[in-house]
């Protein structure tokens, strides 16, 4: 293995720190296990692919892609896709529960005593439409 | 109805320029069936209001006239709203935050199913529509012929309705029929009427304008008998400077489209 340049050092450096950062970010409960994990997969990935450039091509070369540059550049593209899915359906989720918590605020302040009901059941069991 | 919080509105429009009908209008000929009448003590209307202080007391005055049970959804408004509302109508709800129209109208569902509404109206708070489209709307209801009636501008009477408004709506009705396999003659008519028991098998979910496209689906997919009654829209620079800009159509096609692919 030739010896390291300055960026594949630092580069090492960041991603054993991001790595470290997710793994306690696991044991504190910030992100489950599986995001933890999946984080501290991308981090190694990536320093293997920036201190063995070599790989990245043979991988490269296994799919028919040609360059490793290019392998990188396509698995960039597919998981920054997956991320902004997973932003978008995460900020989707939040939306819902912020119209809800708003709904049970106003249900709750305008229907004073009662009790609401917790949203509209989907089955009537008495029928009260005109027949 | 409402416009996106930061969009303006005109100055206060008036009476004339609402066209809304007086008590004393030879037009307004009361229905002469009594078995196709609601009582009005079952009849909820649900009004989802944002920022309409300048329509919606002379809105209420009206409807509460023969429609006492009218509950006021405020969603999110900043211009002394509710407190107008209040004067007509104790039954004023109020969302802290802006969601949308369709979150203020389940919202607004959800209360009135609670207060025991046999049959349940949305209205829009912005003077575009005739109160006493509402007895035409629950006239089959009450025959029991079906359990949602959506009003129709294009069966009935659009009042100065801009042609290129005009063109927009016709080309999502085409859009709608093709998504919806539901033959109707207007997309987005916030004038509709439910029974209790279709508006317990519906629960609306997209916040924002989409919700009318997906109350169409929410139809269909019940399996309730519905059909369209001609209404009269009347349209003031008032109510087209709070309706949703052309451009506007994209966002809220895309914001159905993701409504129905993970609902």
């Amino acid at each position: 293995m030739s010896p390291l340049n300055g960026f594949q050092v630092l580069f090492a450096i960041l991603m054993a720190v991001l790595g470290t950062a997710s793994l306690v970010a696991v044991g504190r409960r910030a992100v489950t296990r599986r995001e933890g994990a999946l984080w501290a997969a991308l981090c190694i990935a990536a320093c293997v692919a920036v201190l063995w450039p070599r790989l990245t091509s043979l991988v490269a070369g296994w799919l028919g892609i040609g360059r490793g540059a290019d392998l990188i550049s396509y698995l960039t593209v597919a998981v920054m896709l997956v991320g902004f899915w997973l932003t978008y359906m995460r900020l989707r989720a939040l939306r819902r529960e912020l119209t809800l918590l708003v709904r049970r605020l106003a249900l709750d302040e305008g229907l004073g005593e009662e009790r609401r009901e917790p949203g509209p059941p989907r089955e009537d069991p008495s029928d009260r439409s005109p027949r | 109805m409402s416009a996106a919080p930061d969009q303006g509105s005109e100055a206060t429009p008036s009476r004339a320029a609402l066209a809304i009908p007086t008590t004393d209008d030879p037009r307004a000929a009361p229905s002469t069936e009594a078995s196709s009448r609601a009582d009005p003590a079952e009849v909820w209307i649900v009004l989802a209001a944002h920022d309409e202080a300048p329509t919606i007391e002379t809105v209420l005055e009206e409807l509460v006239a023969r429609w006492p049970n009218a509950v006021v959804v405020d969603d999110g408004s900043e211009d002394g709203t509710r407190e107008l509302a209040r004067r007509h109508t104790p039954h004023v709800l109020r969302h802290r935050i802006n969601r949308g129209q369709g979150a203020a109208l389940q919202t607004g569902i959800e209360y009135a199913l609670a207060r025991g509404a046999r049959y349940l109206v949305t209205f829009d708070a912005d003077g575009q529509h005739d109160p006493r489209d509402v007895e035409a709307l629950l006239a089959p209801l009450a025959r029991g012929e079906c359990e949602v009636t959506l009003g129709s501008r294009f069966l009935g009477e659009a009042v100065d309705l801009p042609a290129g408004r005009r063109l927009a709506l016709r080309l999502a009705v085409l859009l709608g029929r093709l998504v919806h396999r539901v033959p109707l003659t207007d997309a987005h008519n916030g004038l509709r009427a439910f029974t209790l028991r279709a508006a317990r098998r519906m629960e609306i979910t997209l916040d924002g304008m989409a919700h009318a496209s997906e109350i169409v689906d929410l139809v269909r997919q019940a399996g309730l008998a519905f059909r369209e009654v001609p209404v009269t829209v009347r349209y003031s620079a008032y109510s087209l400077s709070k309706g949703q800009p052309t451009r506007a159509a994209f966002r809220i096609a895309f914001q159905y489209l993701m409504g129905k692919l993970l609902r």
